[in-house]
């Protein structure tokens, strides 16, 4: 009895053991592999910092229109940023390659299904990026007209343009994603529509006066401009 | 420029006409009899000159004479003016006043190319106070004195032109180192050398629209660059269409665009200018009229004050932190305090030049952006010379343009080496 409960407690420790010695390779391969990762993440972060340093890419962020990267980035320097997603891309990719080392299959599932979905996450970059871009000159655009037509309330136009753009951006980027489906175009909608009904009630009821009163206001600058009658620009 | 823009009765008339001495481009097609004019004006001189007058369609019955286009009124002079009806200034709403004057120069330029003409004279102010002795002036110092270029002082008042006296002269004199008080015309005239310059292979690259746009803006630049003989003819007082104020910040766009960028690609010859010189000047001076009264500035000033709240963001963009700071105090001063400094104007001008040329922003954007600062200016210049006499206001000017001179270091520093520390 004391025999045969020896002997299965034997077989059990063997079978254990020879599994976490099998496991072993797999582990150090892994460990190496986050290792060889690590350094080739380092050197690669260290001279995307240096080159992007030398043409001065924090400015040329801010000069291109997008000062929010960066609020958004470590010790506000969007090179940084860019230096350490590379950074945890690689080591990313260096855990796949460990990972393939215990199970190539389940790796190899993984890594497919993240491809098959790459092209999504690029349009949907895409789509933020242009919409992005587009929603600050729109607002831009809509700024300078509207203090250009001395209008008090610019700043809250552009605002509107921004941020209507923008969340118009951001749900075709998660329909792109496959994100929500039909609960984000339904709060989409909801939330356009909203606005809408909510300009058109302004319009129509509260603000009727404000409204004639402020249209008035600018057929009179526009049709009887007296008060500029001694410049002459040309 | 494409001989085919031209249109065909017109083109025929040049064909039949063939060979000239004078053209005479007329803008304006109604307010003014422009042949009879002209010929008044070419009775003047010893020699004969076959001269050629373009005129839109408007032209009196009397002027415009027979098919051939030839006036015929029976004497030798007479009959060296010829007529080619043909409205330079286009209807075509779409298109801005500015680049459908700059499309009619082109034209006028081609046409006296075709026609071999030894001088050519635009004439674009209202005919009303053109007279014969305004193309005399125009036209004589080429025909008789070998100069090249002849562009027009007015006897305006101190309130008109303000664009011109701000910037677009200031920045000439300062940049080019010719004194000029209207580089951009636009009444003006030149010699064979200067249209065959501006029609040349150069201009021919740019595209069409901006080329056109180029040319009222680089003619003055060109012809100093090219080292041509440039001279004044003092005009006297003109009538010209009103600024149509809601468009103003489109109009900063269509004259200062085409002037920015033409600073742009005459970097070279600027950078080398030194100190001013006065050209020489032909006819009588005439001073600034004399405005009297006070003018009401209240609403441009809320409009700088507005930009100054709102669109700090576009301009920090463009300008230094001491110009936005100075622009920031400024905007807090009462009404009666309201002064803008030469050297903050000067700095935004230079500084909006330099933005132009880097795209720092989409250039629309940022000309458009200029003119709540332009208005701070206008605002500035009208309390400042509310009650002044004209002497006061032409020596005022006069200090403006020193300050631009006087900070052209600054310019050509900002453009040599832009990313450099800047405070």
């Amino acid at each position: 009895m004391w025999d045969q409960a020896r002997q299965a407690l034997t077989a059990s420790m063997n079978k254990l053991l020879s599994e976490a010695a099998g496991l072993l390779p797999g582990v150090v391969a892994l460990i190496v592999a986050l290792l060889i990762s690590a350094l080739i993440a380092w050197i690669l972060a260290a001279a995307l910092r240096r080159s992007l340093a030398g043409i001065r890419f924090d400015e040329r962020v801010n000069r291109w229109g997008f000062p929010s990267v960066a609020e958004w980035s470590p010790g506000n320097r969007p090179t940084l940023l860019v230096a350490r997603f590379v950074f945890w891309l690689i080591i990313f990719f260096g855990f796949l390659v460990g990972v393939a080392s215990f199970d190539a299959t389940l790796t190899s599932q993984l890594v497919h299904s993240m491809l098959a979905y790459v092209p999504n996450v690029l349009g949907a970059l895409v789509v933020l990026l242009a919409g992005n871009v587009i929603a600050r000159f729109l607002a831009r655009s809509v700024l300078i007209g509207g203090v250009n037509m001395n209008l008090q309330y610019a700043r809250l136009l552009a605002m509107g343009v921004k941020w209507l753009v923008i969340v118009l951006a951001v749900t075709m980027a998660l329909e792109h994603l496959k994100i929500g489906g039909g609960i984000v175009n339904l709060a989409f909608g909801i939330l356009f529509g909203g606005i809408v009904l909510a300009l058109a009630l302004a319009v129509g009821l509260g603000s009727k006066e404000l409204v004639s009163r402020s249209l008035e206001r600018e057929v009179k600058k526009t049709s009887g401009n007296g008060l500029e009658e001694p410049f002459r620009h040309l | 420029m494409d001989l085919e823009t031209i249109p065909q009765p017109a083109r025929e008339r040049i064909d039949k006409i063939s060979k000239a001495d004078l053209l005479v481009g007329v803008l304006a097609d109604h307010g003014g009899d422009a042949p009879a004019i002209v010929r008044q004006a070419v009775e003047g001189f010893t020699e004969t000159l076959r001269t050629v007058v373009i005129q839109g369609d408007n032209v009196p019955a009397a002027s415009n004479g027979a098919d051939s286009g030839v006036v015929d009124s029976g004497t030798a002079q007479d009959e060296r003016v010829f007529v080619v009806p043909w409205t330079l200034l286009g209807p075509d709403a779409s298109v801005s006043p500015v680049q459908s004057m700059a499309s009619a120069y082109q034209s006028i330029l081609a046409a006296g190319d075709k026609l071999g003409v030894q001088a050519c004279c635009v004439v674009a102010s209202d005919l009303q106070t053109v007279t014969s002795q305004w193309i005399s002036r125009l036209v004589e110092p080429i025909l008789q004195g070998g100069f090249d270029l002849v562009t027009p002082c007015y006897a305006h008042g101190k309130f008109e032109g303000l664009l011109n006296d701000s910037c677009i002269s200031p920045l000439n004199r300062a940049l080019y180192g010719t004194r000029l008080q209207n580089p951009l015309g636009p009444d003006l005239s030149m010699s064979r050398k200067v249209f065959q310059r501006m029609l040349g292979p150069e201009q021919e690259r740019i595209k069409p629209a901006a080329s056109q746009t180029h040319t009222l803006a680089s003619l003055a630049a060109t012809a100093i660059c090219s080292g041509f003989k440039i001279c004044e003819a003092y005009l006297g007082p003109r009538t010209y269409p009103a600024t149509d104020w809601t468009n103003l910040s489109t109009l900063i766009v269509q004259v200062l665009g085409p002037v920015f960028l033409d600073i742009e690609r005459k970097a070279a010859c600027w950078q080398r200018v030194r100190p001013s010189v006065s050209p020489p000047a032909f006819g009588e001076r005439v001073a600034l009229a004399e405005d009297k009264g006070a003018v009401e500035v209240r609403r441009i000033l809320e409009l700088f004050q507005l930009g100054a709240r709102d669109l700090l963001e576009v301009w920090s963009l463009i300008l230094p932190p001491t110009s936005l700071l100075e622009l920031r105090k400024l905007s807090r001063l009462p009404q009666e305090q309201f002064r803008m400094p030469d050297d903050l104007w000067v700095h935004i001008v230079y500084n909006f030049a330099l933005g132009h040329r880097l795209r720092t922003i989409s250039r629309d954007h940022l000309l458009r952006s200029m003119t709540p600062l332009y208005l701070g200016w206008v605002a500035s210049h009208a309390l400042e010379m509310e009650n002044a006499p004209a002497r006061v206001v032409e020596e005022r000017l006069e200090r403006l343009c020193h300050a631009f001179e006087a900070n052209k270091s600054y310019l050509v520093s900002r453009w040599r080496w832009p990313d450099r520390f800047n405070p």
